[in-house]
């Protein structure tokens, strides 16, 4: 890692505050900052979600964010990479994720923060449960055979 | 001894977040098997999980230590 990149890297509890995850990647030599955030959506084909749950294996979380983060500061050129989780129930329309990336191009800033967001989806022990409106909770394990995401 | 630690869907199929399981060291393959004997209702999902230990994924081959903090990581689903 760039030891000059910037950016915070948590898991919290309430709500993400993205204006200082946008801050802390902040970087001189930023010519673009893109910022995802990631919401829980009402509707999944007939599903209805009334929120989400996420639970987190939290110290092997914290180390594999600041691997995907810092490995993304290196294979895009970032200036900056910030990465805040929330855990617990996150609402629809709350924020459950997000992603800041700052690169002296607009290319790089897209093309890293869907990369970091592709590698949480892959590789980071965090689990969500989906809970319905009649109260219904379904623990979310996709199908396939999980290898720790053939992390490096 | 080790400790098993598990998540999500696996912890609410077994009923608890850890397992104390008597062990003097062996495989990660070998401690699946231990596992998946002790609580058979997380058998599928355990086969198709990911192991660590400590805070690092491992292999079924690696060496589970008999002091070791373990994890199952069942397939992920955070964003």
């Amino acid at each position: 890692m760039d030891a000059r990149s910037k950016g915070e890297v948590s898991l919290v509890d309430g709500a993400i505050d993205h204006a200082a995850l946008l801050a802390s990647v902040a970087a001189p030599d930023a010519g673009a900052t893109v910022l995802f955030l990631g919401t829980t959506r009402r509707h999944t084909g007939d599903v209805v979600t009334e929120r989400l749950e996420y639970e987190a294996h939290q110290p092997m979380a914290v180390r594999e964010l600041a691997r995907l983060r810092n490995e993304a500061v290196s294979r895009f050129s970032l200036a900056g990479c910030g990465i805040v989780h929330r855990l617990g129930v996150v609402g629809v329309g709350e924020t459950s994720v997000a992603v800041a990336t700052a690169a002296a191009h607009r290319r790089e800033a897209f093309a890293a923060a869907e990369w970091v967001m592709e590698e949480i989806k892959r590789s980071v022990p965090i689990w969500k449960c989906d809970e319905s409106a009649v109260g219904d909770r379904r623990w979310v394990h996709p199908e396939a055979v999980f290898d720790g995401g053939a992390a490096p | 001894m080790v400790v098993v630690n598990l998540f999500a869907g696996m912890a609410e199929s077994a009923g608890t977040r850890r397992l104390d399981l008597e062990w003097t060291g062996g495989s990660v393959a070998d401690l699946r098997r231990r596992i998946g004997d002790r609580i058979p209702a997380i058998a599928e999902l355990l086969a198709r999980s990911a192991v660590a230990v400590g805070t690092s994924y491992a292999a079924d081959t690696d060496h589970v230590p008999g002091d070791a903090d373990v994890a199952i990581i069942p397939p992920v689903s955070g964003g």
